[in-house]
């Protein structure tokens, strides 16, 4: 089995961050707060890991709902 | 004339920071101890500041340590100073003894005071960033509301586990989970009892607590 990447989700601010994680926690999805890996720059102190290949349903997910800046592949 | 300092009978690292202080301030520097382990420490800080160094053994385990400024003093070590960097030092006692633990409590399962919803993202990040801390905890500790970092439905849960398997030992506390009625829920570490808590706590070299 190929092994998962990771991918972060980078919002403007920890609000977004929290905000973000409500609707994937209702929406049952697997995910992780993390804080923001030291390479990478944000202001917001954290960031959304998840698996590569649940990129699309988070951002099907949050559409409309949350902003978010990019997502990094880790 | 030389300064002499005495640091026998102090405890690593007390012995190099007075050494580098000193010879920061003096141009010649004479340090008694009474510790291979200091003298070895005071060598490398030698080194690392370019000055003169030499040792006798004055008998009766005391060793008398020069140190000689040969140039002007090193710039990046006087940037630092009076800092000392981890590298320079090594307070490890040689020959079987463990140096002294290292130990994090978790006493709640917030970081900080002031609010609670930052203090649960708080938290969550300082656990998840035990696991690249160098060096790594030898324990942990979670007690009072701490213990509900440690259930099954812990968002840290994971982080803890991956600790447990990399030998980081955790303690949760028996009295906080019976209180909290978390009996069946704690899903890492072992149950453990204010006998061992105080115990680790009281024996720890560094003991943090978030």
């Amino acid at each position: 089995m190929k092994e998962q990447r990771y991918v972060v989700f980078l919002f403007p601010s920890v609000n977004y961050a929290l905000k973000a994680e409500k609707i994937l926690k209702a929406a049952g999805i697997v995910h992780k707060l993390i804080p923001v890996p030291r390479h990478i720059s944000s202001d917001c102190g954290v960031c959304l890991r998840t698996t590569e290949d649940k990129q699309q349903d988070i951002e099907k997910e949050l559409l409309g709902k949350v902003e978010w800046d990019k997502v990094v592949l880790l | 004339m030389p300064v002499t300092i005495d640091a026998r009978g102090l405890a690593c690292p007390q012995p190099v920071i007075m050494a580098k202080k000193a010879i920061e301030e003096n141009e010649q520097v004479t340090v008694l101890v009474d510790n291979t382990m200091a003298v070895e420490n005071i060598r490398r800080l030698a080194l690392k500041l370019v000055c003169g160094f030499s040792v006798a053994e004055r008998g009766a385990g005391i060793w008398e340590v020069a140190l000689v400024r040969t140039g002007p003093m090193v710039e990046a070590a006087r940037d630092k100073s009076p800092g000392i960097e981890e590298g320079e030092l090594s307070c490890a006692v040689p020959a079987g003894k463990e140096p002294d633990p290292f130990v994090v409590a978790l006493s709640d399962n917030h970081m900080g005071r002031g609010d609670d919803v930052l203090g649960d993202i708080l938290i969550r990040s300082f656990v998840h960033t035990l696991l690249q801390l160098q060096p790594r905890p030898d324990t942990i500790i979670c007690y009072n509301s701490g213990v509900k970092l440690a259930v099954q439905d812990s968002a840290v849960l994971d982080d803890l586990q991956q600790l447990a398997q990399a030998g980081v030992d955790i303690l949760v506390c028996g009295t906080c989970v019976n209180y909290f009625e978390l009996g069946e829920r704690i899903g890492v570490g072992h149950i453990s009892n204010m006998y061992d808590i105080a115990e680790t706590m009281a024996g720890a070299g560094r003991l943090l607590r978030p």
